[in-house]
């Protein structure tokens, strides 16, 4: 790898570190809270209670992994179209297509094997110190307790894996260089991404079955609380639809939060940037969907069973007691949990942002001779980022609303004095988090590709290189 | 077009610009003095590395002197801040380029009208009618919803001098805009250029190195080695080059 190279697979690295160090630490902990449980004789329930925490972090690391994976693709397929000449040049001194992406794909795997190792050591490290904490708060008993459970060798593996798999889908576009494109400053095309049908198609099966599936299980939780199981089939379906076909569920999204900016130059330029690449940033914007849909979830599941329960309360007072704070509790836990999915997804999203301001650097000079101020540039990379945040806040919410309603209903739904259908519960402080984070993330985001535009001189459009 | 008081539309007085520091001092312009006359179209001509791209990036404000002084029209530009210049460009410059003078994002209508967009307004009615009649002449009107990638080079090129004249600026700067053409599309765009210079009284300050697209304008200057060395009328291309070539042997 030259030197290059390495700046370009720094975000990929960081991506692959935190999810590995993420996984270990986390299945550390519930390796050390089953530990000190085993020891705990009131639980009684012994091993079942370290093997329970494992299953549901294991769940957790999935998710993290899953959108970790997402946004490596992605950042590979950027830097892909960044090296397009360099590639081209390689293919017309002979060198095959296939022997390009193989490269690609050891960049990816070497990418993995670095961030799983610092991710291992890292988690290890939080490992160590959660536990000390824990006992010095009298929290957990002194035990010796084991640094790094041999289970870590999973998430650091799989992070290997997946991260080889991402660089392999999102080094595609190397197949679709010709050597010719390395002669002739020819016009940087809006390359119209090739439509996939087939699997535009099975997502709309998947979204169509996996609602269906979803409002039964709401009907059936009427009767029964094993509703819940349709409806978990049935969301993890459509949500995978709906992954599946970001290339169509995003742009409008995007179109449609790009004209809030108004017709200015800078937001009008921005609402078509947005959507150069219309694949790249429904990816990077489902990254983000995700982790807020899940948050959202969970939050406003909640809330609507609290919603419930204060119906179910005034018929039955005894039955409810005491289980407001342990609620609370759950869903700070889960958000937390969560929030390592997002903040893989926002690093994706400030990688992408900046790759693409990299990009187009004889565009942005072009502009600064045509007229644009440094302010000008300045906004129409700030509203770029803001459509990115605001499109995958909006679908987020709705759909994590949604699901998290009906969730509680089918779940909760037959409880004794339930009353029947609720509306959703609204987790107002979790929106309000949810909002300032997304602006956060907005303006951070757009930092250090503004910076590095308005440094774009105006004779860099000038140049024929 | 009425007659201006000012018949010089852009000059530079003693112009030096050096890249490099220390030893490595590249002197690219050395005490240029000249003046572009309104309503003409004026070429600067030189071999590569004369000093005429560093100097055309001078006069439009994208790049600032080591020493001297730059007017456009009555404004003195040498000491105006980056956002002056940026309105300067945007209010009284145009340009076209040799590539990628479009942006690939915005359709044919909307590269057009970028500069009045970028300054927060639609064009007048006056405005429109004019650029109407550009779009017409130009032969643009079936391209106007498409984008730029789907044009070739010379319809791009012609877009580009579209939008260039549409705000009617003092001077309209073109860097070799028929380098990247075949010879045919290249001399239609020089034809245009002289017809906006002639018809229109458009000022237009043309960089190149080819004698052709000179044989195309009123006036040459010739440069080398960063000075002024000759500034002649309207010439044929093969007047343009027997003296490009005598200037090779001199030096």
């Amino acid at each position: 790898m030259s030197r290059l190279s390495v700046r370009d697979h720094l975000p990929s690295v960081l991506v692959a570190t935190i999810s590995s160090a993420f996984g270990v630490a986390l299945l550390g902990v519930t390796g050390v809270i089953g530990t000190a449980a085993e020891e705990d004789d009131a639980t009684g329930s012994s091993g079942t209670v370290g093997l329970m925490l494992q299953i549901v972090a294991a769940v957790f690391i999935v998710i993290a992994m899953y959108v970790a994976a997402i946004v490596t693709a992605n950042t590979f397929a950027t830097i892909i179209a960044g090296r397009t000449r360099t590639i081209a040049l390689l293919r017309l001194l002979g060198s095959s297509a296939s022997a390009q992406r193989r490269a690609v794909a050891r960049e990816g795997l070497l990418v993995g094997l670095a961030g799983a190792a610092l991710g291992l050591l890292l988690g290890a490290g939080a490992t160590f110190l959660l536990t000390r904490i824990g006992i010095a708060l009298g929290a957990l008993p002194d035990l010796a307790y084991p640094l790094v459970d041999a289970s870590a060798g999973l998430p650091v593996a799989a992070v290997v894996l997946t991260t080889w798999l991402a660089s392999w889908v999102g080094s595609r576009r190397v197949l679709t260089v010709t050597p010719l494109q390395a002669l002739g400053s020819a016009q940087e095309r809006s390359a119209a991404d090739a439509a996939r049908p087939a699997r535009t198609v099975t997502g709309l099966v998947l979204v169509i079955v996996g609602l269906a599936l979803v409002g039964f299980g709401v009907l059936v939780g009427l009767v029964t609380p094993f509703g819940v199981f349709l409806g978990l089939i049935g969301g993890v379906l459509s949500f995978t639809g709906l992954v599946a076909g970001s290339t169509w569920l995003m742009p409008p999204a995007l179109r449609l939060v790009g004209r809030l900016f108004g017709q200015g130059a800078a937001a009008r330029l921005a609402a078509e940037n947005a959507l150069r690449y219309p694949e790249r940033s429904s990816r990077t914007a489902i990254g983000l969907v995700i982790g807020i849909t899940l948050i959202t979830m969970f939050g406003v599941g909640i809330a609507t069973f609290e919603r419930i329960m204060r119906e179910a309360m005034a018929a039955e007072p005894r039955l409810y007691e005491g289980t407001q704070q342990m609620l609370t509790a759950t869903v700070v836990v889960l958000s937390v949990l969560l929030g390592f999915s997002a903040l893989i997804a926002a690093i994706g999203m400030v990688n992408n942002l900046s790759l693409s301001v990299l990009q187009r650097t004889r565009e942005l000079g072009l502009l600064r001779a045509l007229g644009f101020t440094g302010a000008q540039i300045r906004r129409m990379i700030l509203v770029e980022s803001a459509q990115l945040t605001l499109a995958a806040l909006l679908v987020g919410v709705a759909l994590g609303a949604f699901y998290g309603w009906a969730g509680a209903q089918s779940l909760f739904g037959a409880f004794d004095g339930s009353p029947g259908v609720v509306l959703p519960g609204v987790p107002w402080t979790l929106l309000g988090v949810l909002a300032i984070a997304s602006g956060a993330l907005t303006w951070i985001a757009s930092l250090a590709p503004s910076r590095r535009a308005t440094r774009v001189s105006p004779v860099a459009a000038l140049a024929v290189d | 077009m009425t007659t201006p008081a000012n018949p010089v539309v852009a000059r530079v007085d003693g112009l030096g610009k050096a890249f490099g520091t220390g030893g490595n001092t590249v002197t690219a312009l050395d005490a240029v003095t000249l003046g572009i006359r309104r309503g003409q179209f004026t070429a600067i001509m030189g071999p590569s590395g004369s000093g005429k791209s560093t100097l055309m990036h001078i006069m439009a404000g994208l790049d600032s002197p080591t020493s001297g002084r730059v007017w456009l029209g009555d404004t003195e530009i040498t000491r105006l801040s980056d956002t002056d210049l940026t309105l300067l460009r945007r209010r009284r410059v145009g340009f076209v380029f040799q590539a990628f003078n479009l942006v690939p994002t915005l359709d044919i209508a909307g590269n057009i009208v970028l500069p009045f967009e970028l300054d927060g307004r639609r064009p007048s009615a006056d405005e429109q009618a004019w650029i109407d009649g550009l779009i017409d002449s130009l032969g643009l009107r079936e391209r106007l919803r498409h984008r730029p990638h789907q044009l070739s080079g010379g319809q791009q090129q012609r877009v580009a001098i579209a939008r260039a004249l549409a705000p009617r600026p003092d001077l309209v700067f073109a860097d070799e805009p028929t380098g990247n053409l075949d010879s045919r599309t290249g001399r239609e765009v020089l034809a245009l250029l002289a017809t906006a210079a002639r018809g229109y009284g458009q000022s237009i300050a043309m960089v190149t190195h080819d004698p052709v697209a000179a044989s195309y304008a009123d006036r040459i200057l010739f440069l080398a080695d960063g000075r002024l060395v000759e500034d002649r009328t309207r010439s044929s291309a093969e007047e343009i080059s027997s003296f490009m070539l005598a200037m090779e042997r001199a030096a």
